[in-house]
């Protein structure tokens, strides 16, 4: 089925038809009342509207204006009209009657099934012959494939091409005029002590984007002394980072970044003005750094980089090591714990086997014979 | 004797009727028994109802292959005393030809360094009598105990000689990386003690003085209480006696002891104090007199040599618990208190004398206090940037203030790893011992040198205690 031949001759089809006329009308089924605790009633007949009786059917106009004059109820503008009407049908030759008669039955037979009321089948499964009247799209027969338009794949690939082109229309376009926004970089002036960190998600909606974050340096903080700057930092908490000597507070509580913003300079300003306060320095209260673990940068010792000097430094100890080596071996000083085994070996004295001998008597001569 | 033949019946005994036999058949009944209401055969348990027969459920019937043991099991102690065992001399070991005995003087002299000498007969009984020997030093691998000549020993017994030429007392806490020979320091200190006829006072393993293993008693009248240790300070006078006994028998005591068990008159030699020792009871006091009679002033005493091996465990608190049940600092206990003040330099020995005090990194608890003074002292001897010394973390509660009084003015020797020549001097030792299977040369004592970077121990377990050859 999906060959690729078959695929090929699919998205190639050139010929494009017009959809066959889907289901010809929604049909509403007949409305049934879900649940009751009283037995139906009839509407009540004095209302005006009355049971809703079997529309009547008529073969021809002729018919249907002559019933309507025989209606007491109509205006009298409404009679001069019909009248006239059913005159003007009256003059028309036998034969176009008779045609317009047959094209009315026509319709009312053809239309008949539209007609029809549905009545759902109370043991269906999950009511399987109703269709769904609540759908947002037609949906019957959509997925049908008529054999007259691209594959989904090929369709995707055009929606790809598209976007590229999009793309590179917007870089060929429009991205040179940016550089007319663009501003020369100004590193922050002695006063501007603040650094604000913001977070967009390029105008997505993000929980984090409300999040504002502000580091500073306490010794950039103008006229704060060493005390004052000792209390500001131990102020700060674990927002101290000893390591960089930065106090780095974040602030999402409120619902707007600028409100954060706003909360972090009113936060800062009061930390340095309690910082300034002399009524307490907290003298007796150590800096705390317990929160950061402090990273040791390992480097590479410089003694022991492999430079010209080394290496002939290093030539020149293994020389002298191995003539020492070898003018002990010449001495025979070299201890070779092999050699040393063999030659104890060698000269180890035989020991004489162990004769037991009783207490008390002489040593006898080893005994001939049997015992 | 119950007898024979019933005694309700008059029938004579008579000798067709083996006596054996009412013995044999049933146990005989009391005609009556004393405390029951029962006549006995009414009492007498009746088999009634169902006997059950056939199989039973035997557990553990298809274990086939149970050996039984027929070796004797070892007897109490036997174990450990097998483990604590220390052999000194290995007589398959090649006698090294070279080998010198170590003499009075021998660990003073610079033209020693990267030299092993052999510890001297005497000795060797002086340190075993001192337990300097441990387990896990491998002694037994050669024929003689010979130990090797160190910068560091070198350097360190000038030091104490000069201190002691001075009458003064040097006060060393041996450091360094595990195996390092941080303990091998003590024993060479304790040798030249010994070969120059001092006084040598050695715990052995300071955590048999507080991990709560020996018996406590408070000494009455102490605020704060204090606490003596009698059976350990009776084991340590025994040692001490039989280590200086030579010294003790002509030193004399400068005035009367009337406390002791036996009575002590001045000018009598230390030796009998020592000998009064004889139960545990009593030991503390022995212990203290002998104390005070060698560190009595202006007398004539001998040097003094004070050590003690595992430094962290007598720098913390100790698991001995008081009647409150607080634990007890070891500071207040007796023994280690009078290490403790002559570490701090508390104690002035009347001739000089030396006290050394090396931790160990195999057993060792945290002692952070410890640590840190110990580690100050260092950056403080060689003259660091203040800003270098370390300090106190001020939000640490571990810190022990009476440790850190005792560190405040102590040296301290880092051992680490030995030069190559020193290095190459004691592999040839181990070749011409026959326990290295190689050619001593440069290659060799690199690779090894290089394998333990320098560390003797570890050097040693790279090419002694591996089992390739």
């Amino acid at each position: 089925m999906a060959s690729p031949a078959n695929l090929l001759r699919l998205s190639l089809r050139t010929s494009r038809r017009l959809p066959i006329l889907r289901a010809a009308a929604t049909q509403q089924p007949l409305l049934r009342r879900q649940f009751s605790s009283t037995p139906p009633r009839p509407a009540a007949k004095d209302g005006g509207q009355g049971v809703e009786s079997e529309p009547e059917t008529f073969a021809d106009p002729g018919q249907y204006l002559k019933t309507f004059l025989r209606d007491d109820t109509i205006t009298e503008a409404e009679r001069e009209e019909a009248t006239r009407m059913l005159e003007g049908w009256e003059h028309l030759p036998k034969t176009q009657q008779r045609e317009i008669e047959t094209v009315g039955n026509d319709i009312t037979t053809d239309t008949a099934p539209l007609r029809k009321q549905i009545v759902v089948k109370r043991d269906s499964f999950w009511h399987g012959g109703e269709t769904d009247p609540d759908l947002i799209t037609n949906e019957i027969g959509e997925d049908d494939f008529e054999e007259d338009d691209m594959m989904a794949l090929g369709h995707a690939k055009l929606e790809e091409h598209r976007e590229f082109r999009e793309y590179a229309r917007l870089a060929v376009w429009e991205m040179p005029l940016l550089s007319k926004l663009a501003k020369p970089f100004q590193p922050p002036a002695q006063e501007e002590v603040l650094r604000f960190r913001y977070t967009t998600y390029m105008g997505e909606f993000h929980p984090a984007d409300r999040k504002v974050v502000v580091e500073f340096c306490p010794a950039d903080c103008a006229g704060l002394g060493e005390v004052q700057q000792l209390k500001l930092k131990k102020l700060a908490g674990a927002r101290y980072n000893p390591e960089k000597d930065m106090i780095k507070i974040s602030c999402e509580r409120f619902e707007h970044q600028a409100q954060n913003k706003r909360y972090l300079g009113d936060l800062v300003d009061k930390m340095i003005t309690t910082a300034k306060d002399p009524t307490d320095t907290f003298e007796d209260v150590p800096l705390d750094t317990r929160h950061h673990k402090f990273k040791t940068q390992i480097k590479f010792p410089k003694d022991w980089y492999l430079t010209e000097e080394r290496k002939l430094e290093l030539a020149a100890q293994r020389k002298q090591a191995l003539l020492l080596d070898e003018q002990k071996r010449t001495e025979g000083t070299l201890i070779d714990g092999v050699q040393t085994i063999q030659e104890a070996l060698l000269n180890a004295k035989a020991v004489e086997e162990l004769v037991p001998v009783m207490r008390g008597r002489p040593l006898k001569a080893p005994v001939r014979g049997r015992r | 004797m119950s007898a024979p033949n019933c005694l309700r019946c008059l029938v004579r005994p008579s000798t067709a009727i083996p006596l054996a036999i009412p013995r044999q058949a049933s146990p005989l009944v009391a005609p009556f028994a004393p405390f029951s209401t029962t006549t006995a055969t009414a009492a007498k348990k009746e088999v009634k109802g169902h006997v059950r027969g056939g199989k039973k459920l035997v557990l553990g019937k298809f274990k086939k292959n149970k050996v039984e043991s027929r070796v004797r099991p070892p007897g109490p102690g036997e174990r450990k005393a097998y483990r604590k065992r220390i052999t000194l001399s290995n007589d398959n070991a090649i006698q090294v030809p070279w080998l010198t005995d170590m003499g009075p003087g021998s660990l003073l002299d610079t033209a020693n360094v990267a030299k092993v000498l052999a510890l001297p007969e005497e000795v060797q009984d002086q340190l075993r009598a001192s337990e300097a020997f441990k387990t896990t030093q491998s002694w037994k691998m050669f024929r003689k105990p010979s130990v090797l000549v160190r910068t560091e020993t070198v350097d360190l017994m000038n030091r104490i000689q000069g201190a002691v030429e001075k009458r003064q007392t040097l006060r060393v806490a041996i450091t360094g990386d595990k195996v390092a020979g941080k303990s091998m320091m003590l024993l060479q200190a304790m040798s030249h003690a010994y070969l120059n006829n001092w006084i040598v006072i050695h715990v052995p393993e300071a955590h048999e003085l507080t991990t709560a293993c020996t018996d406590y008693a408070p000494i009455p009248g102490t605020e704060p209480p204090q606490y003596t240790q009698p059976t350990y300070a009776l084991k340590l006078i025994h040692a001490i006696k039989k280590a200086n006994e030579k010294i003790l028998a002509k030193t004399y005591t400068v005035s009367a002891h009337p406390e002791l068990p036996q009575n002590i008159p001045a000018n009598t030699p230390l030796l009998a104090i020592a000998n009064a020792a004889k139960e545990a009871d009593g030991a503390w006091a022995v212990f203290h007199a002998l104390w005070n009679e060698l560190t009595a002033q202006g007398a004539n005493r001998p040097p003094i040599l004070l050590s003690l091996d595992g430094l962290a465990h007598v720098m913390k608190t100790s698991d001995y618990r008081a009647p409150g049940f607080d634990r007890i600092h070891a500071h207040d206990l007796s023994l280690v208190r009078l290490f403790a003040e002559a570490l701090g330099g508390g104690v002035q020995f009347p001739n000089g004398g030396a006290v050394l005090g090396a931790t160990s990194r195999s057993n060792t608890p945290r002692a952070p206090s410890m640590e840190l003074a110990l580690a100050q002292r260092e950056a403080e001897q060689r003259h660091a940037d203040p800003a270098e010394v370390p300090q106190k973390d001020a939000f640490f509660r571990g810190y022990d203030e009476r440790v850190e009084a005792v560190l405040r003015s102590v040296q301290v020797l880092r051992l680490g790893g030995v030069s190559k020549l020193e290095a190459r001097a004691v592999m040839e030792y181990w070749a011409a011992s026959g326990m290295l299977r190689a050619a001593v040369d440069e290659k060799t004592v690199t690779e090894k040198w290089a394998l333990g970077s320098g560390v003797l121990g570890e050097m040693e377990r790279a090419s002694l205690l591996t089992m390739r050859i």
